[in-house]
């Protein structure tokens, strides 16, 4: 990773390791910059991506009807940086604590980097994935995704309780042809939130549209 | 019959995509039964192949979920096929369930769901295409039930992505390694990617396999046009990549998604063309799921994982306390080992169940290949079995009984194994006699059908306190049995027992060793000046090209400094007290802090005075946002080692201000929160029992049962796991739990914890660390 991708990243990273604008030193810049160089050789990241010109059923809902009102077309998605980078992750919470920590954070914004980057290539007009379990949808409806797209074959699979293997893995819906910005409207962490009690959001860049 | 490996085979192409030119849909193994004349139809559009393969790739006990019988559906997969009247092959997928220890699909119910199909199938087809398997642990499975059933031809095909590895991290290497190992006819690639893409992974699997190689492509990359996937590579061009691919070597070639009759037609020209003869010399190789280490040079193999001599090994063992094994194995790991030796032989235990339970903790979390060490053949079959990879065993004898029962486990797993040139005699006090055993091992594993490039030799090291002219022996011997065409492995630091400045002895004798040609010096990779021999042992015999890997080693060292290898973290900054060690998490000098400030102001003058001090400074400016999460965990993590030499210094069980037990609840694997928890509270001075992710209510029961915690800390991360942490709440207040109840993880409020009947919510470690010492008046 050259170091304005690094820039672009880092960000993200500090915000998953609820950096709140003072204590940021060079060092831990350093740190982030150390564990991404270990952490790139780890990922295996896949895509898989299937396109709908109506959406599928179990869309035929709230919040999903209101977030892709005035689409063209809907993209059912499934990402992941492999089962490697969970076993990277677990084996470092043995040899380093802190250095963990970090990894962690940086997988989970790489993750995210690394699908927008992709989904640029899908098409230039996307939303921003749409993940079960956002804006009062239900993480449920990871179920019928799976169903439709079967992310089994780039390695994501479902839990019984929906959690997704490898744990550095995201599956939402696209809206294809609409500008929609992420927002924290509705979303069920709304009441509880310390992200915004802080007057913080939990994501922090948004896809060019 | 087929000639693999010398006549180029073609095999047919896709059916999914057949079947939905022609508008069927649902179970495609049904339509085995519903609709037969359309599947013998694409039988017979694929007749030009010259094999082609059954309509059963979902059909086996735990993916089918169809209308009929798996032998319903094989019987009449097989009559549609043989319409082509070319040889069948039935064809296998995978389970679709992530195998352990990611996921819940046990490897023996892997292995039995296999078996299954395998006793349902056995006399139909002409042989068996196990394929787009992603995760070679559940191939193994596999290959093994079909293997234990019939003795039809086995093909073994994996998926690679683009980086060249298959989804569980295994490289061409890996799995020719272990496909081979596993003794089936051919292994290669299919579905994946277009020809042009798997060109490079190809190329390496040839490069590595000896065995025939399978290559069947998707039709190019997949397209996406008016909402559908579609495949539109032109036939031609698909052909001459593919004829590309035997040119090279590949000795079957086919097709998968998106191919159709039209590819295979093309490639029917390609039928019967000679295969190409490939150089691959073999090597003596091992692997992990993820890991393949070429034993030739000199290869260190940690040998801390055998509990003679080690007290708090043997007490892990018996304690089952797999924890231990795993930490000692990653600690070789990151000091330089390539391989582990694991013996869990104690006179006490269930040597079987153990090494069994240990083999699949460590390769959970370490991928150093294993070396299996036991003198019991059940507890290596039981190891062999389980192990993702590739194996060495250690040992056999010269003693025919010794290897009558040993070598035919290493040819059904394809480990290597270690041969130790004594008899029931002893061990021969001259070098002809040793290298007339090694002689005598190698020709009776032949005769099991193991290669000599699966079997190594150790000449055996006496001490030389007692033995002294018996180390020229040993050497001697190791130079002759070189001369056999074999690898080598010695106990280095046996030489030194009873001697004073027994490193010195180890160093010198290691050096003379590797001269005369060892290859797996078994030894302690944490002692630095062993590891740093090797290491510049490498450089002098030009395996470590430019000498790399000593300079990335030893570029921090200094003529006054220690040489200790895997201490590669740059020098933290200076801080001269304890207090300022915790404060800003220095963890490399606390220890020695902490034994000063303990000899000055004792035990609790330093938890008291220094440490909980330096502990309210850190979590005041987390709180206050002037540290964030990293430094709270260094913090911590300095602590915590300081409180470790503080209950060094005292009573037994006297400096703990309590227990806790610690889990992630059943049905979450989300356990970052839980791990940042776990830590902080230690460094708090609370001893923590962790039972990690996903663990089931009646789990966390018997830890409170047998642990006795004053606490227990739950958590969640994920709104369906809620009712998870509800329910282990309820069985333990049911079972008269007095301990208080935490709770915590994103989807957690302090009303939602009241609900649940949890006795404490907090929203993070640091909370959780001042709540306990609150609630306990620490």
């Amino acid at each position: 990773m050259n170091s304005s991708e690094l820039s672009a990243v880092l960000p993200a990273v500090y915000n998953y390791l609820g950096f709140r604008g003072i204590g940021k030193t060079e060092e831990t810049d350093r740190l982030i910059a150390d564990c991404i160089e270990k952490l790139e050789t780890k990922i295996q990241f896949n895509y898989l991506y299937k396109f709908y010109d109506s959406p599928p059923p179990f869309l035929d809902k709230e919040p999903y009807r209101s977030f892709l009102s005035g689409s063209r077309g809907v993209i059912l998605s499934a990402t992941t940086l492999g089962a490697g980078v969970d076993r990277y992750i677990s084996r470092l919470f043995r040899v380093d604590m802190t250095e963990a920590a970090v990894t962690d954070a940086c997988a989970s914004a790489l993750l995210e980097r690394m699908a927008d980057d992709y989904e640029k290539t899908i098409a230039p007009d996307l939303s921003y994935r749409f993940c079960p379990g956002y804006g009062g949808s239900s993480v449920d409806d990871l179920r019928p995704l799976f169903e439709e797209l079967k992310p089994e074959k780039i390695g994501i699979y479902l839990g019984e309780t929906c959690f997704m293997l490898p744990a550095k893995s995201m599956a939402g819906v696209i809206a294809v042809g609409k500008s929609a910005k992420k927002s924290c409207r509705g979303c069920f962490m709304a009441g509880s939130c310390e992200y915004l009690k802080e007057g913080r959001k939990c994501y922090v860049s948004e896809k060019k549209q | 019959m087929l000639r693999f490996g010398e006549k180029t085979v073609v095999f047919d192409g896709g059916f999914g995509s057949e079947l939905e030119k022609r508008g069927l849909t649902g179970t495609p193994e049904d339509l085995n039964i519903d609709a037969p004349e359309i599947v013998k139809e694409i039988h017979l559009s694929y007749a030009a192949a010259d094999a082609v393969t059954t309509n059963t790739f979902g059909l086996n006990p735990i993916k089918y979920h169809g209308k009929y019988s798996l032998r319903e559906v094989a019987e009449k997969a097989v009559e549609n096929a043989r319409a082509a009247k070319k040889p069948v092959f039935f064809d296998v997928g995978p389970t679709g369930m992530l195998i352990e220890p990611t996921g819940p699909l046990g490897f023996e119910q892997a292995y039995e769901c296999y078996r299954e199909l395998a006793e349902a199938t056995k006399d139909l087809p002409d042989g068996y295409i196990l394929e787009t398997f992603s995760d070679l642990y559940e191939l193994k499975a596999a290959i093994l039930a079909f293997k234990d059933v019939t003795s039809l031809p086995l093909i073994a095909s994996m998926t690679f992505d683009k980086t060249g590895r298959t989804l569980s991290g295994a490289s061409p290497e890996i799995v020719a390694n272990t496909l081979e190992g596993l003794g089936v006819t051919a292994l290669g690639i299919n579905c994946s990617l277009g020809p042009r893409e798997l060109l490079p992974t190809v190329e390496r699997l040839l490069r590595a396999a000896t065995l025939p190689v399978i290559v069947q492509p998707n039709r190019g990359l997949p397209k996406l046009k008016d909402g559908k996937t579609v495949y539109e590579m032109p036939a031609e061009e698909f052909y001459r990549e593919a004829e590309k691919m035997v040119e090279m070597g590949v000795s079957i070639i086919g097709g998968c998604c998106g191919t159709d009759p039209e590819i295979i037609s093309l490639l029917a020209r390609l039928s019967g063309r000679e295969v190409k003869k490939r150089p691959v010399a073999p090597v003596t190789a091992i692997n992990s799921g993820s890991r393949l280490v070429i034993i030739d040079g000199v290869k260190i193999c940690g040998e801390r994982l055998n509990p003679t001599g080690k007290k708090a090994l043997k007490e892990a063992l018996l304690a089952e306390d797999y924890d231990y094994l795993i930490d000692e194995a990653i600690r070789q790991q990151e000091a330089g080992a390539d391989m582990l030796d694991l013996n869990c032989g104690l006179p006490q235990i269930d040597e079987k169940r153990i090494m069994l339970g240990a083999v699949k903790k460590i390769q959970e979390l370490c991928d150093l290949p294993l070396q299996l060490d036991s003198s019991d053949p059940e507890a290596i079959e039981a190891a062999a079995r389980a192990y993702n990879g590739i194996p060495l065993i250690n040992s056999v004898n010269g003693e025919r009984d010794v290897m009558e029962r040993i070598f035919p486990i290493a040819k059904k797993y394809g480990a290597v194994v270690l041969g130790l040139t004594m008899d029931k005699n002893g061990v021969p006090k001259t070098a002809r006699e040793r290298v007339e055993i090694a002689k005598r091992i190698i020709s009776t594993a032949e005769s099991f059908g193991i290669p000599r490039h699966k079997i190594m030799i150790d000449t055996l090291v006496l001490t030389a306190s007692a033995e002294q002219p018996l180390v020229r022996v040993t050497l001697e011997a190791l130079s002759e049995v070189r001369k056999l065409g074999v690898k080598t492995a010695l106990g280095v630091s046996n030489v030194s027992f009873g001697l004073p400045n027994r490193p010195l002895i180890n160093r010198v004798f290691l050096s003379a060793a590797m001269e005369r040609g060892l290859n797996m010096p078994i030894m302690n990779p944490l002692d630095g000046e062993m590891s740093g021999a090797v290491a510049a042992y490498r450089v002098l015999s030009c395996e470590d090209e430019n000498a790399a890997d000593y300079i990335a080693l030893y570029r921090d060292f200094t003529p006054s400094g220690s040489a200790s290898v895997g201490a590669k973290k740059p020098a933290e900054t200076s801080a001269e007290s304890l207090y300022d060690c915790v404060k800003l998490g220095l963890k490399s000098k606390v220890a020695e802090l902490a034994k000063e400030e303990i000899s000055r102001r004792g035990a609790l003058g330093t938890v008291n005075d220094v440490l909980i001090k330096a502990l309210d400074e850190v979590g005041r400016l987390y709180e206050q946002g002037k540290l964030f999460l990293p430094q709270l965990i260094s913090s911590a993590e300095a602590a915590k080692t300081a409180f470790a030499e503080v209950t060094r210094s005292l009573p037994a069980g006297t400096s703990s201000k309590g227990r806790v037990v610690l889990a992630t609840v059943m049905g979450d694997v989300h356990d970052i929160g839980k791990n940042i928890v776990k830590v902080v509270i230690q460094s708090y001075g609370w001893e923590v029992k962790d039972l990690g992710r996903d663990v089931p209510p009646e789990k966390v029961l018997e830890a409170v049962k047998t642990f006795r915690p004053d606490a227990v800390g739950l958590s969640a991360l994920m709104t369906t796991t809620v009712p998870s942490m509800e329910k282990t709440i309820k069985l333990l207040k049911e079972n008269g739990c007095t301990a208080k109840i935490f709770v915590g993880g994103a989807v957690l409020n302090a009303e939602t914890a009241e609900k649940i009947g949890a006795d404490y919510y907090t929203p993070d470690a640091l909370a959780m660390a001042k709540k306990l010492d609150e609630v306990f008046g620490k």
